[in-house]
């Protein structure tokens, strides 16, 4: 018996040193300064820490992610293979819904018993790690993640107060979603590819179909997006500078953003937010029967929403579902991509070196990616996504719409954007904003400083 | 102990002293309960709404009242303070006279009664389960049920509101799920009506008082202090709600469902500033303070207990 | 016979109005059971009873296993392996509590009381991180025998109860406690001979309070109990609610549904301990 564990332990040793080796042969471009050069702004990254190693003895580790079952699923199995493999670690996964699950995190980061793994949403390094203390800097577990599978773009969004607080898992951006089948009702046969398309459609849904059919609908927050998208595309320039936070657009510009969204309201491509409220309060889209029966017959949505948005229609619309092509309202490239959710290590992990192969298993191995899968969106480690598709592990109407989202977008957001006083449904000042509009409270060009003293308070620089 | 309830004329000054605070005997795991699990977090809370606590940034310094007046100058606030106000003084008094009288009928003789108290008690079990959220919604929507049966009584004449999207009636979608859901209250209020001795309805009847005199001059005078304890404990609550408006509306449309818990649980949890939300929970502790003050002044008038003397 | 007539007629109107109210209050729950045998589309479409397209994959998602670690009854298990002892130790100290309270005058009486009531007007929000804070100090945070969830019911922290009883026992006449005490009786037999048996129904009515409360809270749970075996149901409900890449809602509502049977079943046994008989047992006895 013992000598049985004496020499898994042994192999144990051997493959660490061989993954070792072997990161050290494909280490033609380190990891470490990789990353370091592109956060040129900022203070060299560390390098990889050479007294990190995996011990011979038996190691606990504990996880943590928000998810439905498919996720729950894929995690358990996958960690399942990752014991089998390292026979002296046990992995404790914790795991929930979504709803609540960040103040379970909040409350777990702040009395510093958080796992030593944890999933994290983008902004948390933001929320709760401004200042680097929460999560280990991973470029000094390099010997034990992979860290050249990531672009340096995405790599970047994660390095936070001069540390690569996380890696990410998959990145998401903003795309069209149209639903054929009422636009093939009103005779429109292609998606829209131009502004134009938009407001012939808008126009031919109410004079073919009636006033409560739409080519489209918006929530607040996604106006928002759509008229970042229609500002980028158009003057070829970020929101806001990703670093500072310092606005890039003027108020004249802004209040064009603005005007832009109220013509799409004006000439029915989308519906007004209080004739959407008036039947379905603040329910997301997909949950109301406007979209579901193709009255609404359209949507700018995460590319990780399609199954969503895709599963919710009835049966005589589901076959209509496509994912659109991106529509340029100017010269350039609208739109950002931002990451989804990231992995990280807490710094109260007692067994960083043994976390830091988890992680590897679980984005980068073939085992552990192949089993992932998309079901943590599709996975922005390179390795990791080759290993997950040869599997057949990826929902391909997601891979499509990812695809096509990481064509185009090449803006960058910056952290605020997202802070909880713009962005909150309900009591946030996006939501404000377009409300004031669409209840006729405010013109776009009033509507202007309602959305930048808002922007001020939460700490953007306003030029 | 034992000998406290010896004759009054041979007691030594132990047992007068033990007379005087044996009732501090009971209370012994409750002070222990108070001070251990109370006392820190309410202390904990009062001191971070003088700071400008937030747990994920190093350094709190101590801002005096700032955080208190900063929320007598925040639209928002005073906003939700007064739409709060509207709240509990809506839904407190009906929900109270609601439960009230099924509570009445019920205490009847009726054919499945048992089944009717449940049926009543539903909606409290159901609490903020996400089938009332999408109920609701489609009771309220502009072509729901509530509309299409105010169209069918007035034969099309009147149209109904858009109850989830104008500001001025979607308060009352909320109102109405916490009246909706007054099982607790009903129950309080069967086992106060059982506690009615039988003899004062038969004097009553032989006296030749009717039912309704009978409901006013015997039944409600003799469960006042129950009354009494369900208006307490509903203006608190009512103060504290938050799930009705967090499923349904969300604080919506244009903020006219945001109570101010719901701004307590934003601050706390999605701004993380915690001295603004202690601050906004302690002026909400001031609040029900005053009110169960006068509450307690009144209680004097009306509420009647059989333990006085 | 216009007597007769009169009461046909209050009759009547009181079955009308029980019934309709009744009907109200039941159809949440009657559209939640057609609800389960729905898909999403159907779910969203309308409040209607009827069930276009039945299908049974609710329930039958809903006994999925999450890798072993939890299933559908385990959890029910765990739930009321917390709520138990949570609903004793609420009921034991609350009675105590307010028999300390409600019975006896000592210096400070009113004061204490009066602390006691405060502890009501906080709203919980503000209070949970540093509670947590605290318990982890304890070491009660993932405990596996929750004792984060249930230990402080056992010092009277639960307000409600307490001055629920405290009104309660106010119409509890005190001859009553004199003659006990004439008969010989120490205060504490007054109060399990005497105060206990008036208070019955007050007290079940307290126990299926704090019974429907903690089977339903959901927030306390989350933050205290982590390892997935121990999850209660209220979690388990939810534990595939993802709204990023959305889910099966006749799953979640057929989960709620299952959840809350027991709680049914238990007020609709409980009720007659709280409205009859016991209350006038005691007068007799």
């Amino acid at each position: 018996m013992s000598k049985a564990i004496s020499r898994r332990n042994f192999l144990m040793a051997t493959g660490a040193v061989g993954a070792a080796g072997l990161l050290a042969a494909c280490g033609s471009k380190p990891a470490a300064s990789s990353t370091a050069s592109s956060a040129a702004s900022q203070a060299p990254a560390a390098s990889a820490d050479e007294s990190l190693a995996l011990s011979d003895g038996p190691v606990n580790l504990s996880i943590s992610w928000w998810g439905g079952d498919s996720r729950h699923a894929a995690y358990q199995s996958a960690l399942e293979a990752f014991q089998a493999e390292h026979s002296n670690i046990t992995v404790e996964p914790t795991f929930a819904a979504w709803s609540g699950w960040e103040e379970k995190m909040a409350a777990a980061f702040i009395a510093g018993n958080a796992q030593d793994v944890c999933q994290v949403n983008w902004n948390w390094l933001y929320n709760y790690s401004a200042d680097g203390s929460k999560f280990v800097d991973l470029n000094t577990t390099s010997k034990f993640i992979d860290l050249t599978q990531w672009d340096s773009a995405a790599m970047d969004a994660c390095y936070v107060a001069n540390s690569q607080q996380c890696v990410p898992v998959s990145m998401t951006g903003r795309i069209f979603y149209w639903n054929m089948t009422t636009f093939n009702k009103a005779g429109i046969t292609e998606v829209p590819k131009s502004l134009d398309d938009l407001m012939a459609a808008g126009k031919a849904f109410q004079e073919k179909l009636g006033n409560d059919y739409y080519p489209m609908h918006l929530g607040a927050y996604d106006r928002m997006i759509l008229m970042v998208f229609y500002l980028e595309s158009k003057y070829g320039k970020d929101w806001a500078d990703p670093v500072t936070s310092t606005l890039n657009y003027t108020e004249d510009e802004i209040a064009e953003g603005l005007a832009f969204i109220k013509s799409l309201v004006d000439n029915h491509v989308m519906m007004n937010l209080k004739t959407y409220y008036s039947a379905n309060s603040d329910t997301a889209t997909h949950q109301s029967n406007e979209w579901i029966t193709g009255k609404i017959a359209g949507i700018f949505e995460w590319d990780s929403a399609a199954s969503k948005y895709s599963s919710a229609l009835d049966d005589s619309n589901k076959d209509g579902f496509t994912v659109g092509e991106e529509i340029k309202f100017g010269d350039n490239n609208g739109g950002f991509s931002k990451v989804s959710m990231g992995l990280a290590i807490t710094k109260t992990c007692k067994n960083v070196a043994e976390a830091a192969t988890l992680i590897n298993f679980l984005l980068n191995e073939e085992k552990g990616a192949s089993i992932m899968g998309s079901e943590c969106g599709i996975p922005a480690s390179k390795a990791g996504l080759k290993f997950a598709q040869d599997a057949g592990a990826v929902k391909s109407l997601v891979a499509e719409a990812n695809a096509k989202v990481m064509a185009f977008t090449t803006n960058k957001l910056d952290p605020l954007f997202e802070n909880n006083d713009l962005k909150a449904s309900g009591t946030g000042i996006y939501q404000e904003v377009f409300d004031n509009i669409d209840y006729g409270d405010q013109t776009p060009e009033e509507a202007v400083e309602t959305l930048l003293d808002g922007m001020e308070s939460v700490g953007y620089t306003i030029g | 102990m034992k000998k406290s309830n010896a004759p009054a004329g041979a007691r030594t000054p132990f047992q007068k002293w033990v007379d005087k605070y044996q009732g501090l005997f009971y209370l012994i795991p409750w002070i222990i309960g108070f001070l251990v699990f109370k006392a820190f977090p309410f202390g904990q809370s009062l001191y971070y709404s003088f700071t400008d606590m937030n747990f994920f940034k190093d350094g709190t310094s101590f801002v005096g009242l700032a955080n208190y007046i900063t929320a007598f100058h925040t639209r928002k606030i005073t906003k939700a303070l007064i739409i709060t106000f509207k709240y509990a003084f809506i839904t407190v008094p009906l929900k109270l006279i609601f439960a009230l009288f099924i509570a009445y009928i019920l205490n009847f003789k009726i054919a499945c009664v048992n089944l009717f108290r449940t049926v009543y008690y539903i909606p409290s079990i159901l609490g903020g389960s996400v089938a009332i959220a999408v109920l609701w919604k489609a009771v309220f929507s502009v072509d729901g049920l509530l509309n299409t049966v105010v169209r069918a009584v007035t034969f099309g004449a009147v149209q109904g509101p858009e109850w989830l999207s104008d500001p001025n009636y979607a308060l009352w979608i909320i109102c109405f799920l916490r009246i909706w859901q007054f099982g607790s209250a009903m129950v309080l209020f069967l086992a106060a009506l059982k506690g009615v001795p039988a003899d004062l309805y038969e004097a009553a009847t032989i006296d030749g008082a009717g039912k309704w005199r009978q409901f006013f001059s015997i039944t409600v005078p003799m469960i006042t202090p129950i009354i009494f304890y369900n208006l307490v404990t509903q203006i608190c609550q009512a103060f504290q709600e938050f799930n009705g408006p967090y499923i349904i509306t969300n604080g919506g449309p244009r903020g006219s469902t945001t109570l101010i818990s719901l701004l307590v649980y934003n601050y706390a949890f999605k701004s993380y500033d915690m001295g603004m939300a202690s601050a906004l929970a302690w002026i909400m502790f001031i609040i029900v303070c005053i009110l169960t003050i006068i509450a307690f002044t009144s209680q004097k008038k009306w509420v009647y207990y059989s333990d006085e003397r | 016979m216009g007597m007769k007539a009169s009461n046909k007629i209050a009759t009547f109107f009181k079955y009308f109005v029980l019934i309709l109210v009744g009907v109200i209050m039941i159809y949440p729950l009657l559209w939640m059971i057609s609800a389960t045998f729905k898909d999403n589309s159907e779910i969203f479409a309308g409040i209607s009873l009827w069930i276009k397209k039945p299908t049974l994959d609710g329930y039958r998602n809903a006994l999925n296993n999450f890798g072993g670690s939890i299933n559908i009854l385990q959890a029910m298990l765990n739930t009321y392996s917390y709520v138990l002892p949570k609903v004793i130790c609420t009921v034991v100290s609350a009675c105590i509590a307010a028999y300390g309270f409600g019975r006896f005058d000592f210096p400070g009486r009113k004061l204490l009381f009066n602390i006691m009531l405060a502890t009501l007007f906080l709203p919980q929000v503000v209070l949970n991180v540093p509670q947590y804070l605290l318990y982890n100090k304890f070491g009660w945070v993932d405990s596996p025998f929750y004792l984060a969830i249930w230990v402080h019911c056992a010092f009277a922290t639960e307000t409600y109860f307490v001055y629920q009883l405290v009104q309660f026992m106010r119409n509890v006449p005190r001859d009553l406690d004199e003659a006990a005490a004439i008969d010989g009786c120490s205060s504490f037999q007054t109060l399990y001979k005497v105060i206990v048996p008036m208070l019955g129904p007050a007290l079940v009515s307290c126990a299926l309070f704090q019974f429907m409360w903690s089977c339903n809270d959901f927030m306390g749970p989350l933050l205290y109990v982590s390892t997935p075996g121990k999850y209660p149901m209220s979690l388990f409900v939810k534990l595939s609610m993802d709204g990023d890449t959305g889910f099966a809602w006749n799953k979640i509502l057929a989960l709620s549904l299952i959840s809350i049977l027991p709680q049914l079943i238990v007020f609709f046994c409980a009720q007659d301990q709280f409205v009859e008989g016991i209350s006038a047992g005691a007068v007799k006895g």
